[in-house]
Formats: C-alpha cells, sequence, structure tokens
C-alpha cells in the first residue's frame, strides 16, 4: 500500500489510471467470478441455485435505479416490466407463435424479441403519458398501471396467463435442460452451466447500463436528478431525457425478468404482484440509489439475509464446536423483514441516498486515509 | 329573463350551459347504463348498490386520515394501511382473548390503533414534516412492512375473523330486497364518525388552529398554538378512524397481513381522485370507488343482455375499475376531483 501512495511526479493528477477509469466493470467481473463460490460455500448458504438468482435480482434493482437513483423518478410499479419480460417468452414458448412450434428455441428467442419489443413500446407510451406529472403523482401512477396489469393477469385473459397458478408447464424452450434442480444449456452440442449464461447477460447488460450513465445522456439524468428547473433553463429537453430513461429502465427490467423466466421454468403471478415492486424500491434503497454499485449491495444483502437468516437456526458463540451460548433465534429469525424493514427506514431517515455501499465507500475512504498518513 | 337574480329554470339553464357537451353526454350515458342495470336486473343492482356503499364507507374511513395528514402535513403515509390492519386484528384479540363484547371491541380497538399511531407520528413521521414527500413515502413503506411483519408474527400468516354478535347476523327487510343487518349497522357507524371528523376539521376552533399551522407554521406558534401536540393529534385521529374501519371490516370478511397493502392503495386511489387536499372529494371519491367496483359487473352483464354481445361481461372486471378510474382522472385533470392546484404536482 504505502509503495502505491508514492506517486511519481511526473504523473498528471488530473486524468485517471486505467484502473480507475474501469473499475466499475472490473467489479462487475470481479462480482460475477466471486459470488456462486462464496455463497455456495458452507460457512454461508451452502447451495448454488441462490447465487443465479441474485444476479438476476442485481440486474433488475439496478435497472430499476436508472429511473430513482440517476433520474430521480420513483416508480412504485416495476414489476410491470418485469413481468412483461417473465410472461411474453413463457407464452410464446407455451403457444408457439405464428409458424412456430410450441417449446422451440427459435420460438423462445422470438418471444424474447416480442417481450422486449413491447416493453419498449409499453413504456415508452406510458412515459410520455405520465413523467410530467410529478414525483408522487408519478409514484402513484405506476403503482396504479401496475395493479391494472397485475388484475388483468390474474383474470387470466383468453387463458395466455394462467390466472393465480401462473404458467408452469411447457414454458422452457428445448436447449435448457433440467436435472434435480440444475440448469444446463445445450447448444451446439456444448453444455453450459446456467450460471455463467446468466452471468454474461448479466455482464452485457450492467456494461450496458454503465456506458448508459456515464454517457453525456446519463451526466443530463443525474443534472435532471439534481436540479430539473435549473436542467431545463440550460436547454435540456428534460421530458424526453425522461421518457428514454424510463423505456430503458423497462427494457432492462424485462431482460432480468426473461432470465428469471428460465430460472424459475416459468412465471407465477407474484412476479407481477406489488410486493414485487416493493422489495425494488426497499433493495435500491437500501443499497445507495447513488451509486452504481448500490442496487447491486442492496439485492445481495436482502437475498442474502433472507436465506441466511429464514435457515438459521441456533446461534452459537463463538463457534459451533466450542459453544459456550447458545441462543435459539430460528421463531424471531423467520421475521428478517421485521429487521430489514427497521434498517430501511434508519437508512431512508438518516441518509436516504447513501446507504450500504454509501457507508461502506465512507469506511473505505477513511482506512485508506488512514493508511496514507502513516 | 329579464330580472337581475335569474329564477331556478334560468340558473340551472346557466349551469347547464357551463358545463361542456363532454361531461354532459358521459353523465346521461351514465344514466341511461345505470337505469338499464337497474330495469334488468332490480334485485341485484340493489344489493350491489348496497354493498358498493359498505365497501365505499370503509375505503372512506381510510381515506379520511390519509388525505388528512397529506393535505396538513404534506406525508404520504404509506403505513396507513397497516393502521387499518391492526384495526382488524385487535378488534380479533380484545374479542377473542379478552372477552369483550363488540361494541366495546369497537370502542377499545380503534384507541389502541391510536396509540400506535402516536407511536409512528412521534418515532418516524415527525422528523417527516417538511421534507420531500418521496422520503416520507419510502420511510411509511419501511414502517409498513415492520408492522406486517410483526402482525404475522402475533396473529400468524393466515386470516382471522371474530364472530358476529347475535343481534346483527339476520337480514334487515327493505321493500325489493333483504339487506343484511351488519351492513347497515357499517354504513350507519362509519358515516357517523365521517360526519364526525369533518365537523371537527372544518367547524371547530381545534381544527382551525390545525388548519392555520399548515398554512402559516411559524405565525401560528407565535399566536400561542402548541403546532406539534395539534399535529400529533390529528395523526391520533386519522389513525383511529383508520381503526374503526378495520374493526367494522374484520367481523364481515376477516383479517390478514395482505390487509395493510390492498387498502393503502386503494386509499391512494381514493385520495388521488378525489383530489389532494380535499376531505370532502374523499369521501365522494371512496363512495363513487366503492359503488364504481361493485355496480360496474351489474351494468356490463346488463349491456350484454340488451345487446346481445356476451363479450362485454368480463369476470372480475370490478377489482381493475378504480386503478382504471384513478389513471383517467390523473391524465385528464391531475389534481382530482376537488383538488387544490399545484399540491404536490
Amino acid at each position: 500500500m504505502s509503495a502505491d501512495s508514492e506517486t511519481p511526479a511526473s504523473r498528471v493528477p488530473d486524468t485517471p489510471s486505467a484502473f480507475e477509469q474501469y473499475r466499475i466493470p472490473l467489479g462487475l467481473v470481479v462480482l460475477v467470478l466471486f459470488l456462486r463460490p462464496v455463497v455456495s460455500s458452507d460457512l454461508l448458504l451452502g447451495f448454488e441455485a441462490i447465487a443465479n438468482r441474485m444476479l438476476i435480482i442485481m440486474l433488475f434493482v439496478a435497472a430499476f435505479n436508472l429511473l430513482f437513483g440517476f433520474t430521480g423518478l420513483l416508480s412504485f410499479g416495476h414489476a410491470m416490466f418485469f413481468g412483461f419480460g417473465v410472461y411474453v417468452p413463457a407464452i410464446v414458448v407455451l403457444n408457439g407463435l405464428g409458424g412456430l412450434a410450441p417449446g422451440g428455441s427459435v420460438t423462445f428467442f422470438a418471444g424474447v424479441a416480442l417481450a422486449l419489443l413491447s416493453v419498449g413500446v409499453f413504456s415508452y407510451l406510458l412515459a410520455l403519458l405520465i413523467v410530467g406529472k410529478g414525483e408522487i403523482y408519478f409514484a402513484l401512477l405506476t403503482l396504479a398501471v401496475s395493479q391494472a396489469i397485475y388484475f388483468i393477469a390474474l383474470r387470466d385473459p383468453w387463458g395466455l396467463t394462467g390466472g393465480s397458478n401462473g404458467l408452469t408447464r411447457g414454458t422452457l424452450p428445448e436447449f435448457v435442460e433440467q436435472t434435480r434442480g440444475q440448469i444446463t444449456i445445450q447448444a451446439f452440442g456444448a453444455s453450459v452451466d446456467w450460471y455463467w449464461v446468466v452471468a454474461v447477460v448479466f455482464l452485457l447488460a450492467m456494461s450496458g447500463l454503465w456506458q448508459v450513465v456515464r454517457s453525456p445522456f446519463g451526466r443530463t439524468l443525474i443534472a435532471i436528478r439534481d436540479n430539473e428547473q435549473l436542467a431545463r433553463a440550460m436547454g435540456i429537453d428534460t421530458t424526453r431525457y425522461k421518457v428514454w430513461s424510463l423505456t430503458f429502465s423497462g427494457l432492462l427490467s424485462a431482460m432480468a425478468g426473461v432470465l428469471l423466466e428460465i430460472n424459475n421454468s416459468g412465471a407465477a403471478i407474484e412476479n407481477l404482484g406489488v410486493l414485487t415492486s416493493g422489495d425494488t424500491v426497499l433493495m435500491a434503497v437500501l443499497g445507495g440509489i447513488n451509486y452504481f454499485f448500490g442496487p447491486i449491495t442492496g439485492a445481495f444483502t436482502w437475498l442474502f439475509v433472507e436465506d441466511f437468516l429464514t435457515d438459521f437456526e441456533v446461534w452459537h458463540i463463538p463457534t459451533t464446536e466450542l459453544a459456550i451460548v447458545s441462543v435459539d433465534l430460528g421463531p424471531a429469525l423467520q421475521f428478517w423483514q421485521f429487521f430489514l424493514g427497521a434498517l430501511f427506514v434508519v437508512v431512508v431517515l438518516t441518509s436516504p441516498e447513501e446507504g450500504i455501499w454509501g457507508y461502506v465507500r465512507t469506511l473505505g475512504a477513511g482506512v485508506k486515509r488512514r493508511l496514507e498518513e502513516r | 329573463m329579464s330580472d337581475a337574480t335569474p329564477g331556478v329554470v334560468g340558473r340551472t339553464q346557466r349551469r347547464l350551459s357551463a358545463l361542456s357537451p363532454a361531461t354532459g353526454v358521459g353523465v346521461a350515458l351514465a344514466v341511461v347504463l345505470l337505469g338499464n342495470a337497474a330495469v334488468q336486473e332490480t334485485g341485484l343492482f340493489i344489493d350491489q348498490a348496497i354493498g358498493g356503499l359498505v365497501y365505499g364507507m370503509i375505503l372512506v374511513m381510510v381515506s379520511l386520515g390519509l388525505a388528512l395528514v397529506l393535505g396538513l402535513m404534506g406525508v404520504v403515509n404509506f403505513a396507513h394501511g397497516a393502521l387499518f390492519m391492526l384495526g382488524g386484528y385487535f378488534t380479533f384479540t380484545v374479542m377473542e382473548s379478552y372477552g369483550l363484547p363488540f361494541l366495546g371491541a369497537l370502542v377499545v380497538a380503534p384507541l389502541l390503533v391510536g396509540v400506535v399511531g402516536i407511536a409512528m407520528e412521534v418515532v418516524v413521521l415527525r422528523r417527516l414534516y417538511g421534507s420531500n414527500p418521496i422520503i416520507g413515502l419510502l420511510a411509511t413503506f419501511g414502517l409498513t412492512l415492520m408492522v406486517e411483519e410483526a402482525a404475522r408474527f402475533v396473529w400468524g400468516a393466515s386470516g382471522l375473523q371474530p364472530s358476529k354478535p347475535g343481534y346483527l347476523t339476520g337480514g334487515t327487510d327493505l321493500v325489493v330486497t333483504q339487506v343484511g343487518t351488519y351492513r347497515l349497522f357499517t354504513v350507519f357507524v362509519s358515516a357517523l364518525s365521517v360526519v364526525a371528523v369533518y365537523y371537527l376539521i372544518t367547524n371547530t376552533d381545534f381544527g382551525l388552529s390545525v388548519r392555520a399551522g399548515v398554512q402559516d407554521g411559524e405565525m401560528t406558534e407565535f399566536v400561542g398554538v402548541n403546532l406539534p401536540v395539534r399535529f400529533t393529534a390529528m395523526f391520533f385521529l386519522g389513525s383511529v378512524i383508520a381503526g374503526l374501519g378495520g374493526a367494522l371490516r374484520v367481523v364481515e370478511f376477516g383479517v390478514d397481513p395482505g390487509t395493510a397493502e390492498e387498502f393503502v392503495i386503494l386509499a391512494f386511489v381514493v385520495v388521488v381522485i378525489g383530489g389532494v387536499g380535499s376531505l370532502f372529494g374523499s369521501v365522494v371519491a371512496g363512495l363513487l370507488v366503492g359503488w364504481a367496483q361493485f355496480l360496474v359487473p351489474v351494468v356490463l352483464s346488463s349491456l350484454a343482455v340488451v345487446t346481445g354481445i356476451s363479450a362485454l361481461e368480463i369476470q372480475g372486471v370490478g377489482r381493475l375499475i378504480p386503478f382504471l378510474v384513478m389513471i383517467v382522472v390523473l391524465l385528464v385533470r391531475p389534481r382530482g376531483l376537488f383538488g387544490e392546484e399545484g399540491l404536490l404536482e
């Protein structure tokens, strides 16, 4: 560490190093490489499938945060975009599309294309209608629209959505193989673990998001978030930027939805429900909406705590083998949402934009300063 | 007419001409559709109308507290549905575990909810006055999660329903149809409480001082009004009515942890339709939403009978209606039916 801090005098301090410039994609790669081995180790959760779900939800929350954290628009109904991605491919694979046979690989990709197209058009039109309505009204309108979609799906129109049962059978394309909960993808004679497919899509989508955020477009969104009137006075067409932000966010959410469709082998009505939207908001705020890694941290914390605490029965101090005190926390920890809710309220009341990642960053900066001082 | 003050006919004419043709057509269409339904299926129509009234009154009771807090303190209180839910659970516990009679529970449970409301206001909501409404929405959303989880811990995840008292079980014979006595009781109690709250806010010194505090807090405090205490009292009042609504509903429909979210969303819908800042608007919109939810299916099915198009008879369309109405109202008239312009926009 001390060697690094001795910067050569010739270096211009203003141009960031390659590491500085690309630390976000690097961080993403590190995350993808280490997430599964770490969470599936026996000390932590002990099973692998959770890592797939974590990556998918991280992508979804990050897509949500493009709208909330970077544009300042709180959507309380983001599950509808997610639900498009879950339902449309499932419906297409189940019923076929035009001349394409049900269950075929081509049918699936046609379904994905249809899902992304419909989400793009839907979110663009929705955005045109509602982005100008003021923060609270925007939140309530998204909530109302998503509830309307939820009830439509619940009604099972033309037998497409399966109502409250969702779609569980015949919704996977041929190239997906499932054996005892493990999903593998069979393509061109090779067999690939599902985790790595999710990881590649995750990396592509997240680097796309990163490019959007650091582009002039993304910087403009931040300007709108920080001071909309000033942005407008500078000649920015704020409505247009907000519309495109919502559209991008909807598209990325639908992509996460497509991944979840394969991961859960079907569509569930809960994917469209208000709880899915609410959890998204919670995860983003808990993680820290101002940072690129905030939603990732939030989603990780939420899902990790969910699985860790619900399996957690007895707390041995200091370790299981050398237990001096054993506390049975099982009955209380089953209600883990209570404690996360409390943490959430504290985060919102003290520093609503920083979250856990902001705290980690402050801590890291403090440690670095200490080290440099020595 | 040449009179300076026009007569009844003249005034009506003027008022009608001030309406836009679209409104006229809409009202005429509604009258025709409702009339058609009333003629086609009279019994069902009246049943549904009373069902809608009961539901609407419950919605009014939840929305009133929400509208009070939103209009007066500018906090979007997502946790209001949780208070409604607690009203139901407290009624159950007070009746089943402590053996209190129903009428006693109807007094005790709302007061307990009021105490929870005070705790909520003092610990969390007080810090949110005057801050960004989004922060308030988020914080109270977290509170809802906590209360729901606590309720799941105490009362379990499945639905609970106390037994209905004997004297309210039967039916009351109205001329054309029979109506459950309990429903009439619900309408009576809720109408009474809504009128009482409305009177308190609009016609008493207490209500006046609170409204003054909202307009200019600093000046009102100079005059000697203890504003934080007034706001807490206001929140207590809102919580008590929500709790009473929950207590009235639990006996007929039961309560489960999902109740909180279901009703707070509907209450938002009602407040937005009625117009933020208008209590009267919330009352009207609550009844409208209740009726719309119950009468639209009847109207559609009788229309299907008349026109012979069976596709009009959509099953389960009722739960969709409030959201559709809200979307239309917000797009056409963002401030709601009776709202002040520019509030939270």
